[in-house]
C-alpha cells in the first residue's frame, strides 16, 4: 500500500538489489523493526536485547544461544545515522543510580552481527555462519505520522478537528481556529500563531496520555523547526478557497511534510523491514482509562495499517519488494504485573490489535503475542489482604524512590469488558479500578555471562530472529 | 393444571448473570436422560473383567496351594530336625527366618520399583497436562518433582544447579519444561541411548553368529529384558525384575499393536551395505534386523520410562541409532574372519 508506493525510484530499487543480491548469497542481514508509540519502551527494548545478546546467560529461551560462537557490535551501514547509543543506554539502566534513558529525540541505528556454528543436515561441512541484525531507534512520535501518509489535508483537518474538539487541553486552539478564516489570503504571522497553538494543544495532550498527536514532528521537529513545513494547523475547509488564501497554503504545507519529511524516514527505515516487533504500553493505557484505551487502540490499527506482512520468496527478496514475514506484538512493562495475569494482558493486547494481527494472518506472516518486560525491575510478592492473598509486585518507586508493594488491579480475562466499554467512549472503568505505579530500575548485581534480567526477551528473540540463527 | 395460554415473566435477583459464552449445552436436568449406552458399557466391563478375575483366580488358588505346601512342608521338615537334633532344628529355623526376611525385603524392594515406575508415569502425565494448559504453577511442580526425583542422581547434578537457577526467571509452562527436559534429560539420554546401542549390539552379533535355533531367541530376550531394566534405573533411579517384565509386556504389546515388529524391511538398509549383506548372507541380515528390533523397542522403553516427553530434545531415531550400534561391527567384522 503505502510502503509499496515508496519503495518505488529506479536509483533505490538499483542500490537493493545489489544490497539484496550479496546480503542473500554472501552474509545475510536482518532488518529489526522496532515499532511502538512513544513511551512504549523501544529503547529499553533495544539495549535490554542487546546486552542480553551479547552475555546470553538469561536467553534460555533463545534455543540458538548454545551455538552463538560470538555477538559482536559493528558500526552499522547506513553511514549518514548516528550510531544507537547502547552503552550510555545501558550504563543510565544498570549504573549505581539505575534511571530510565532519556526518551529518545532522534533516529540511530546498531547493527549486531552473529557468529553461530551451523546446524541440520550438512552442518559437518559447512563454516561458521554470519548473521547481521540492524536494528533502528527513532522517536515514537514519529511514528504517528505513517498514518498521515494516505489521507489528505481536508481529511485530516476534519478528523482531527472533530476528535480534539472535546478535550479540555485543545480548548484554546479549538477557539483560535474557528476565529480564523481560511479563506483570507495568507497572513505568515497568523499561520505562526496557529502552528504554535496547535503545538501547545500536541504538547499537553501527549502529557496527558493521548496517543494521537500527528504530525509528530511538531513534537520533536530537530533542525526543522520554524520552517514553513513545520507551520501548519488543521482548519475547517471555508465555503471558497481562492488562490493563496490561508487554507490553500495549509494544505500545500501539509503536503509537502508528507513528501518531504514523512515518505523519505519511512522509505529509508521501515520499507526493507524483514522483522517486526510491535511494542504497546498496554498497563499505561488502561490504567489511564478507557478515552486513552480506545485512543491507543484506534491509533495504532492507523499506523500498522501502513506495512506490508506477507510472506518473502527468495525472489521477490531480490527483486526488493521486501514484506515483513514475522510479527510480533508485545504488550510491554510485564514487570509491573504478577505473572499470574500476564496472560489476561496479553490477551487484551491480542483483542486491541486483532486487526492488524489477522491481517497479517491472512498475508501469510507469522504473528504472535507476549507480554515481556525489557529490562525486569521488580520481584514477585504475594500480599495477604483481608484473608485472600493477591500476587504482587515489589520495586523501587519512580517518584519517590521508596521500595513498595503493587498490586495493580485484577485484569478481566475477557478482554470485551475493558475494550468495549472503551470503544463506546465511557467514562471510567464501570467495575474495575487500576491503579499502576510507575518502577523505577532496580540496583542489579550481574554475574559474568548475564544480561540485566527481564521476561520474555528470549522467547521474543527466538521468535523474531531465531529461525535465521 | 398449568393455565399455557397466559404469558409469564420472571424476574430473577438471586441467581448469578446468564452467560450464554459458558453455557453447557444442555441444561443439567437434561444431560443424564441422554442416551449414553450404559447398558452396553457395563457389558463390556464385566466382560473385560469377567476374563481377568477368572485367570486372577486362577493364579491365586494355584499360588496359595503352592505357598500352603511350601510352608507345610518347611514347617515339618523343621519339627521334625528339632525332634531328631535340637541344635539342626535351631540351624533351620533360623535360616528358615532369614530366607523368609529376605523374601520379604525383595518384595519390598519390587513394589517400591514399581512406585517409581508408577510415579514415573503420573509425572510425565503432569508434564503434558501443564503444557497443553500454559499453566506455570503446574509446571514448576513437575520441576520440583523431577529435582526430588534426582536429587541424589550425580549425572544431573549440573542440570539441577542449571534449573535451580534460571527457573525462577521464567514465567512460561512450555519453556519451564523445556529448561527441565534440555537440562535434566540430556544427560539421562546419553546414557540411554548407550545402553541401547549395546544390546542392539549384542544381540546382532549373537544371532548372527550362534548357530543355535533357541538361544537366539533367549538372548534376544535376555538382552531386551536387561536393557529395560537398565533404562528404567536410569531414568527412574531404581527397577525391579516384575515391574521390568511388565513394561517389557507394555512395550512389545505397543509396537505389535502398530505393526512396528513386523516391518523390519526398511531397517535393513539403515546399516551401511546392511541390504547387500543380507543378500550375501541370511544370517547377517538376520542379525542386522534383530538388532534394529532391538534398537526400536529400546527407544519404545525409552519413551516409557523417560518422565517427559521428546519436545525440546529431538527424539533419536531408530536408524541413526542402529547405524550408529552396528557401525563398524559388520563393515569390517565380516571381512575379517
Amino acid at each position: 500500500m503505502v510502503i509499496s508506493a515508496l519503495t518505488d525510484g529506479i536509483t533505490r530499487s538499483l542500490e537493493g538489489a545489489g544490497a539484496a543480491l550479496s546480503g542473500s548469497f554472501f552474509e545475510p542481514s536482518l532488518r529489526l523493526g522496532v515499532t511502538g508509540l512513544s513511551r512504549a519502551g523501544k529503547t529499553v527494548f533495544i539495549t535490554g536485547l542487546v546486552a542480553n545478546l551479547l552475555n546470553r546467560g538469561r536467553m534460555t529461551q533463545l534455543q540458538a544461544a548454545g551455538r552463538i560462537e560470538a555477538v559482536y557490535l559493528q558500526p552499522q551501514p547506513d553511514l549518514t545515522l548516528p550510531r544507537f547509543d547502547y552503552e550510555s543506554h545501558l550504563a543510565a539502566l544498570t549504573g549505581d543510580d539505575p534511571r530510565w534513558p532519556q526518551s529518545t529525540r532522534a533516529i540511530s541505528e546498531l547493527r549486531l552481527s552473529f557468529r553461530t556454528r551451523p546446524s541440520g543436515l550438512f552442518a559437518a561441512f559447512k563454516g561458521p555462519q554470519t548473521l547481521h541484525l540492524d536494528i533502528v531507534d527513532y522517536p515514537g512520535e514519529w511514528l504517528l505520522d505513517l498514518a498521515l501518509l494516505d489521507k489528505s489535508y481536508a481529511d485530516w483537518s476534519e478528523a482531527t478537528l472533530t476528535r480534539i474538539a472535546k478535550r479540555p487541553e485543545a480548548a484554546d486552539f479549538m477557539a483560535t481556529a474557528r476565529a480564523e478564516d481560511g479563506a483570507l489570503r495568507l497572513d505568515e504571522a497568523r499561520a505562526r500563531a496557529l502552528a504554535a497553538s496547535f503545538t501547545a494543544y500536541l504538547t499537553a495532550a501527549r502529557a496527558n496520555g493521548w496517543s494521537d498527536c500527528t504530525p509528530g514532528r511538531f513534537l520533536l521537529p530537530g533542525d526543522l523547526a520554524g520552517s514553513p513545513v513545520l507551520t501548519f494547523a488543521p482548519l475547517p475547509k471555508p465555503a471558497s478557497t481562492p488562490r493563496a488564501c490561508l487554507w490553500r497554503e495549509m494544505q500545500r504545507r501539509f503536503d509537502a511534510y508528507k513528501s518531504r519529511v514523512v515518505q523519505p524516514f519511512f522509505r529509508d527505515h521501515f520499507a526493507r523491514i524483514d522483522r517486526q516487533v510491535v511494542l504497546v504500553d498496554v498497563l499505561g493505557a488502561i490504567h489511564q482509562g478507557p478515552a486513552a484505551t480506545e485512543d491507543l487502540r484506534r491509533t495504532m490499527a492507523e499506523v500498522l495499517a501502513a506495512f506490508r506482512p506477507g510472506r518473502n520468496g527468495w525472489l521477490t527478496a531480490l527483486l526488493g519488494g521486501k514484506r515483513v514475514e514475522r510479527i510480533l506484538f508485545a504488550a510491554t512493562k510485564a514487570d509491573h504485573l504478577h505473572h499470574s495475569q500476564h496472560p489476561a494482558l496479553t490477551a487484551i493486547m491480542d483483542a486491541m490489535l486483532i486487526e492488524a494481527k489477522t491481517r497479517a494472518d491472512f498475508a501469510g506472516a507469522r504473528t504472535a503475542a507476549m507480554s515481556l518486560a525489557a529490562l525486569r525491575c521488580t520481584v514477585e510478592e504475594t500480599l495477604p489482604r483481608d484473608g485472600i492473598s493477591l500476587d504482587a509486585v515489589r520495586g523501587r518507586l519512580l517518584q519517590t524512590g521508596k521500595q513498595a508493594v503493587m498490586y495493580p488491579g485484577q485484569l478481566p480475562q475477557d478482554p470485551a469488558r475493558l475494550l468495549a466499554p472503551a470503544r463506546e467512549g465511557a467514562a471510567r472503568w464501570l467495575d474495575a479500578d487500576y491503579a499502576l505505579m510507575a518502577f523505577a530500575p532496580a540496583r542489579i548485581r550481574l554475574k559474568p555471562g548475564d544480561g540485566p534480567p527481564h521476561i520474555r526477551l528470549d522467547r521474543a528473540a527466538e521468535f523474531l530472529f531465531g529461525d535465521r540463527l | 393444571m398449568a393455565d399455557t395460554h397466559r404469558p409469564l415473566l420472571l424476574e430473577i435477583e438471586d441467581r448469578a448473570e446468564a452467560d450464554p459464552a459458558s453455557a453447557t449445552a444442555y441444561p443439567e436436568a437434561f444431560a443424564d436422560g441422554l442416551p449414553q449406552g450404559r447398558a452396553m458399557q457395563g457389558a463390556a466391563r464385566l466382560a473385560t473383567r469377567r476374563a481377568s478375575l477368572l485367570g486372577r483366580m486362577a493364579f491365586w488358588v494355584f499360588g496359595s496351594l503352592f505357598t500352603l505346601i511350601l510352608t507345610v512342608s518347611a514347617t515339618n521338615f523343621v519339627t521334625a530336625l528339632f525332634a531328631s537334633n535340637t541344635a539342626l532344628g535351631w540351624a533351620a529355623f533360623v535360616l528358615l527366618l532369614l530366607a523368609l526376611g529376605l523374601t520379604l525385603i525383595a518384595a519390598g524392594r519390587e513394589l517400591a520399583a514399581y512406585a517409581r515406575m508408577a510415579r514415573i508415569d503420573r509425572l510425565r502425565a503432569a508434564a503434558i497436562t501443564a503444557r497443553a494448559t500454559a499453566d506455570p504453577a503446574a509446571a514448576r511442580a513437575v520441576l520440583a518433582q523431577l529435582a526430588s526425583l534426582y536429587a541424589s542422581s550425580p549425572a544431573t547434578a549440573w542440570g539441577r544447579a542449571r534449573l535451580t537457577e534460571r527457573a525462577p526467571e521464567i514465567f512460561d509452562a512450555d519453556a519451564l519444561l523445556s529448561l527441565a527436559e534440555a537440562e535434566l534429560m540430556a544427560p539421562l539420554d546419553a546414557a540411554a541411548l548407550t545402553e541401547i546401542e549395546a544390546a542392539a549390539r549384542q544381540v546382532a552379533t549373537v544371532t548372527a553368529l550362534v548357530p543355535l535355533a533357541l538361544a537366539d531367541v533367549a538372548t534376544a530376550l535376555y538382552a531386551n529384558l536387561k536393557l529395560i531394566r537398565r533404562l528404567s534405573e536410569i531414568y527412574a533411579g531404581r527397577s525391579g525384575s516384575l515391574g521390568s517384565l511388565r513394561l517389557l509386556r507394555r512395550v512389545f504389546a505397543a509396537l505389535l499393536a502398530a505393526g512396528a515388529m513386523a516391518l523390519a524391511d526398511d531397517l535393513i538398509g539403515s546399516v551401511a551395505g546392511g541390504g547387500i549383506l543380507a543378500k550375501l548372507s541370511r544370517r547377517f541380515g538376520e542379525g542386522v534386523v534383530n538388532g534394529a528390533l532391538t534398537a526400536r523397542v529400546g527407544l519404545a522403553a525409552m519413551e516409557q520410562c523417560r518422565p517427559l516427553p521428546f519436545v525440546a530434545l529431538p527424539k533419536p531415531g531408530t536408524s541413526a541409532t542402529t547405524s550408529r550400534a552396528l557401525a563398524g561391527l559388520f563393515g569390517r567384522a565380516a571381512e575379517q574372519p
